[in-house]
């Protein structure tokens, strides 16, 4: 009904919009650097790549080897790039810690002149707290002094080296020691007790990793082993309650926790509080699936993992299942075949998952090139 | 042609990865030296000279030229490998034989591709870990299992590496 052919020239239009052919102009610059052989080429290679595959084709990584913050590289940020100090002119040769009178020296007159800006009122009065509140330098002029004050001789006298603090992070020593403020900010963040938290069991935990109590409530928590254990002593036998935990957050980490205790609910909550605690993220792939075959053993029981295809489903015993469903793994394939033990199997299932090799990384270490055929495949959209 | 050395090998450089060696040395044989330039240039190992009893020097690793082979010092040659670690972990870790010197397994191209894909032949399980290769000798030389089905030969199956 002509309805896809207008949507295809809508979609080269748009493409054609982003990747301009060469202008008359541009095609002059290149005439001035390339031989008319290699212009040929130029044009041939313009002409053979479509612009809606072009426009089509980037995509943002989301997979194992991205990095973990959002860069095409075209700048320089000081924050994350390194050689940011090698990037600001050349070097003075003859550059050198100042002696110790240098330095005397050049701290003495950064302090002197800020006595010379700010000089004494004429009706100072040491017993009057505004004045002595208003006396310079002060201690944020001590402070600033360790910032800006020189340390190193070159040439030509005195030279200043970039800040020791790691660029980018604002020097702000006013209201660092500015004590209202501190008490202020304090005051803030004292929060008022949650009504499904009343025993304050998460207010430690919600500290220490910066989660919400709604995150943490949603956590995939389980017990997964229980029984008895029993400790023989001269008095007799002292019996405790064992419970293994298992704790995700169905989107790639998961934590294992053990705890003991003579009330099995005691050992229950502990448990899971301790799976909390230790969960770590899974590598997966495509976020279905593990990358490839894995095997864990832990004393006797031998885990194999095995990734599969979409549309797989989680195909493992019972224990496994639990673990991969609170992961977030959707495709997977196990095998248990010695030992069955239960916690063994639930501890060697994780070390198996944690023990992954992530292709990037053995790419890297035997220096190829590495190509998920997958994602080429699908023009990374899969 | 026989294998017990490829054996000995594959268990000395699984050891030698395991101890942490940045240079060990093998029998000096004709498969074992074009195995192990099969394996340098899929980027298990960092270098692979011809030498004596004695490791080459280390800073002359490139440009190093061996002294030609006589009767006299056959018996003493060996060949010297630079091994790789990345992340604190070898990138050369396992390393068995598929082919057993009692026992040879050929395999066609079609047998390495199902192999290649993961799926077993002919009693050989399929390559499922990421970044496992294996190493074929065929008439046109030691290839890895990829390559092989790329070129559509066959061959012998050495070993699997990972």
């Amino acid at each position: 009904m002509g309805l896809i052919e207008k949507q295809n020239r809508e979609m080269k239009e748009r493409a054609r919009e982003n990747f301009k052919p060469y202008t008359e102009k541009e095609k002059a610059a290149l005439a001035a650097k390339y031989t008319p052989e290699q212009i040929a080429a130029i044009e041939a290679g313009e002409a053979a790549i479509d612009p809606v595959d072009m426009n089509e084709g980037g995509v943002i990584r989301s997979d194992w080897g991205t990095l973990d913050y959002l860069d095409d590289f075209s700048t320089m940020r000081t924050m994350v790039d390194r050689n940011y100090f090698n990037q600001d002119g050349p070097k003075d040769p003859n550059a050198r810690m100042m002696t110790e009178q240098e330095s005397m020296e050049a701290n003495h007159d950064f302090l002197k002149k800020i006595y010379e800006e700010n000089p004494l009122p004429e009706d100072y009065n040491p017993e009057n707290e505004e004045h002595v509140a208003k006396l310079r330098p002060n201690r944020k002029d001590l402070l600033r002094s360790f910032d800006e004050v020189p340390s190193s001789m070159g040439t030509h006298g005195p030279i200043k080296e970039p800040s020791l603090m790691a660029p980018g992070i604002p020097i702000d020593i006013e209201s660092e020691l500015d004590q209202s403020e501190v008490v202020k900010k304090k005051v803030e963040t004292q929060e008022e007790e949650d009504t499904r938290d009343p025993d304050g069991v998460y207010d430690r935990f919600r500290k220490q990793t910066g989660l919400t109590l709604d995150e943490i409530l949603k956590l995939n928590c389980k017990i997964l082993v229980q029984h008895n254990v029993t400790n023989q002593t001269r008095l007799g036998k002292i019996q405790s309650v064992y419970a293994l935990a298992i704790s995700g957050d169905g989107d790639g980490r998961l934590g294992i926790g053990e705890a003991k205790g003579q009330e099995p609910l005691d050992a229950m909550n502990n448990a899971k509080m301790q799976a909390m605690k230790s969960m770590q993220p899974i590598p997966r792939y495509e976020e279905r699936t593990i990358f490839g075959d894995v095997e864990g053993k832990v004393s006797a029981v031998k885990v194999q993992l095995m990734s599969r295809p979409p549309g797989f489903g989680l195909r493992c015993q019972h224990l496994i299942f639990e673990m991969a469903r609170a992961a977030g793994l959707q495709d997977l394939a196990a095998r248990v075949p010695r030992s069955r033990n239960k916690m063994n199997t639930v501890k060697a299932a994780y070390q198996a998952l944690m023990k992954q090799r992530i292709p990037d990384q053995i790419a890297r270490g035997r220096g190829k090139k590495l190509v998920d055929v997958r994602k080429v495949y699908y023009g990374g959209r899969n | 042609m026989s294998l017990v050395h490829l054996a000995n090998v594959c268990s000395h450089l699984q050891n030698a990865s395991k101890a942490r060696l940045g240079l060990t040395s093998i029998p000096s044989t004709n498969m074992l030296l074009t195995l192990s330039l099969a394996l340098q240039t899929s980027g298990f190992l960092s270098s692979v000279t011809r030498g004596g009893l004695t490791p080459p020097r280390l800073d002359t690793l490139s440009s190093y030229v061996p002294e030609p082979v006589t009767q006299e010092n056959v018996s003493t040659r060996r060949l010297w490998l630079g091994l790789k670690y990345y992340n604190n972990e070898a990138v050369l870790s396992e390393m068995s034989m598929i082919s057993k010197p009692t026992k040879r397994i050929w395999m066609d191209a079609d047998g390495l591709a199902r192999i290649v894909r993961g799926k077993e032949a002919g009693f050989v399980k399929g390559l499922t870990k990421p970044g496992e290769s294996m190493f074929v000798t065929t008439d046109k030389g030691i290839l890895e299992a990829r390559e092989c089905v790329e070129r559509r030969v066959g061959g012998m199956l050495l070993c699997r590496v990972l």
